[in-house]
């Protein structure tokens, strides 16, 4: 004999019923209670960002923050965190889930080098351990996005970094992220070019167009990607959205 | 007013008393009154989703949010439901899942059919629509001709065909190809054909042994795919994945799925055995994924509602769970062997 499905709640009849899981604590093989996106921002803090720059990067992840925060399905499938470099890098934000109350760090410029190899170890580093610990957790992961926004070109030896991103890149690393590579101010469109997954998704500002007002377009564009990237999460398809930010190019023609 | 108890209607109770002097109502008009009031708001499968307000879709032709079928046919029992995502429901999306139920009575066979339309694809919804349709009709003209092993390329290219069929109608071009129509149409096809050992083939028959050939609650499956719908027997609790497994990539989720109608040729089929205490089922990634492994609470809450057909509705409502992160459309067929109540 079947059981009707309402029958087996509940003190009020109009509240929704709830399945207790039975071994609620147990967590049994193979118990999964969510999936999420890992998202990192990776932000250039070297001293040419200094002023309208920086101020546009704070700004820019504290709407990103509010906007997911409000919506009703992404907040729970993101988790985000904030990488910077200058002639280090730093984990400004370990990777979290982005609630109304996240205090963000405030980033400022420091130092006068631009080091894209200690920003390539970090997260070479920080990627392993922290889908482990989703994983540990219950999640299921799906594979990590990175933005990349720098001002500059690398202040260290080409082979070095070059070193380090294909380290990041390589496809025997199982948890390499996907690369959204973003250039603006004296960034080198060859070197962005190299930096991204795919030719699609590495872009450059745009001549004439100031770094603070790209940097709030390239904020805008990765907020409307994060949303429509975990909408098709479920679906399982391999395609980042993405839409070219206003005031960038995007460098998926060969530069000459 | 309080409701204390679901089954009862205390109101109506209370004013039944009150009309003492008029002849006692009929026993299936009492029946009718004492309706349990409807529980509102989703079953909840650990934490709950955010609740949406889910928009009214707009898709040509018409979407339901939810399709819930179900009934006895040869001695099965099937349960069938298919609803919308709470994302699609969110931003008014067509549901892009869908299902179909044919019944061969000739042979005595059930057909079933899941369909997960690729979102990247534009009318996906559709696609999902037609590949579950043209795949059962496939089936059953093999059945009609008298096949006992089904020819699961054609079916499968029967789909795929429809697919592009649709393409070269809708666009008017005539020479429309597979690149064309995948970009507009695109869908994951699962499809079960559930017959009495019996009367299938000599293979299942060996197996079945002579003692066995009359036992009504005795069922061959056979089952196919292109792309990452599954199809599941569920035994004591346990889901055995009766196609391959879509492999995990580097051990995240989300790889991609083979579709129609660019995969029509790459059908992973199988076969298996139904009988008394299992249960046949097939279901979209939308279920697949928080399902897992099948020993988490989403396992544990199918296994003791399944345990034996929900009314039909019911059924849907199940399938609605709410459980944060999943919102995706999901489908399940269910098929239990032998009379039920």
């Amino acid at each position: 004999m079947s059981t009707p499905v309402q029958e087996r709640s509940i003190p009020a009849p109009v509240a929704a019923p709830t399945y207790a899981p039975e071994d609620a604590g147990a967590h049994p093989t193979g118990q999964v209670i969510g999936q999420v996106l890992p998202i990192y921002f990776v932000g250039d803090e070297s001293h040419s960002m200094r002023g309208d720059p920086v101020a546009a990067v704070n700004h820019g992840l504290v709407e990103l923050r509010d906007e997911v925060a409000k919506h009703p399905l992404i907040g729970k499938k993101v988790r985000f965190g904030i990488i910077t470099f200058a002639d280090t890098a730093e984990t400004r934000l370990e990777l979290s889930e982005l609630s109304e109350n996240l205090v963000l760090p405030t980033l400022s410029t420091r130092g006068r080098g631009t080091s894209y190899s200690s920003a390539f170890e970090a997260l070479r580093h920080a990627i392993p351990a922290d889908i482990a610990l989703l994983k540990v957790s219950g999640f299921q992961v799906h594979r990590p996005v990175v933005f990349f926004l720098s001002d500059g070109q690398p202040t260290e030896r080409e082979s070095k970094w070059q070193e380090r991103l294909s380290e990041l890149k390589d496809p025997a690393f199982k948890e390499r992220p996907n690369i959204l590579a973003f250039g603006v101010g004296d960034a080198d469109p060859k070197v962005i070019q190299q930096l991204a997954s795919s030719n699609m998704h590495a872009f450059m500002m745009r001549e004439g167009v100031s770094t603070a007002g790209a940097i709030a377009e390239f904020a805008a564009s990765m907020l409307n990607s994060m949303v429509s990237s975990a909408e098709r999460l479920d679906r399982g398809e391999q395609t980042l959205e993405f839409e070219k930010p206003e005031g960038f190019v995007q460098l998926d023609a060969p530069l000459v | 007013m309080t409701e204390a108890d679901p089954q009862l209607d205390t109101e109506t109770a209370g004013r039944e008393q009150t009309v003492a002097v008029a002849p006692p109502p009929p026993a299936h008009a009492r029946a009718i009154r004492r309706r349990t009031r409807l529980a509102r708001g989703p079953l909840t499968i650990g934490e709950p989703a955010a609740a949406v307000d889910a928009r009214l879709a707009a898709a040509e032709p018409y979407r339901p949010d939810t399709v819930a079928d179900g009934g006895d046919a040869f001695g099965l029992t099937v349960r069938a439901a298919s609803v919308r995502g709470l994302y699609k429901r969110h931003l008014g999306g067509p549901r892009q899942d869908d299902l179909c139920l044919r019944p061969h009575p000739p042979t005595r066979s059930l057909i079933a059919a899941v369909a997960d339309g690729v979102s990247a694809a534009t009318r996906s919804d559709l696609a999902a629509a037609l590949a579950v349709r043209h795949a059962a009709a496939s089936v059953d003209r093999q059945l009609e001709r008298g096949a006992v092993e089904v020819d699961w390329p054609e079916v499968f290219h029967h789909a795929a065909w429809a697919l592009v069929e649709e393409q070269r109608r809708s666009d008017g071009d005539a020479h429309a190809g597979v690149a064309e129509t995948a970009a507009s149409l695109a869908t994951t096809l699962t499809v079960a054909v559930i017959s009495p050992a019996d009367e299938s083939g000599s293979e299942a028959q060996d197996e079945a042994g002579e003692a066995s050939r009359s036992d009504p609650a005795r069922f061959r499956v056979q089952v196919a795919a292109v792309g990452d719908s599954p199809a599941y027997v569920l035994v004591e609790g346990r889901f055995k994945s009766v196609l391959e497994d879509a492999p995990s990539v580097d051990g995240l989720i989300g790889g991609g799925t083979r579709a129609l109608p660019r995969h029509a040729s790459a059908v992973d089929h199988a076969t298996c055995t139904l009988e008394a205490g299992g249960t046949f089922l097939i279901c979209s990634d939308g279920l697949a994924l928080p399902l897992a492994d099948g020993t988490g609470d989403v396992g544990h809450t199918l296994t003791r509602e399944l345990a034996n057909p929900p009314d039909i509705v019911d059924f849907a409502r199940l399938l609605d769970f709410s459980r944060a992160t999943y919102d995706d459309d999901r489908t399940l067929i269910a098929v239990w062997p032998g009379q039920r109540r």
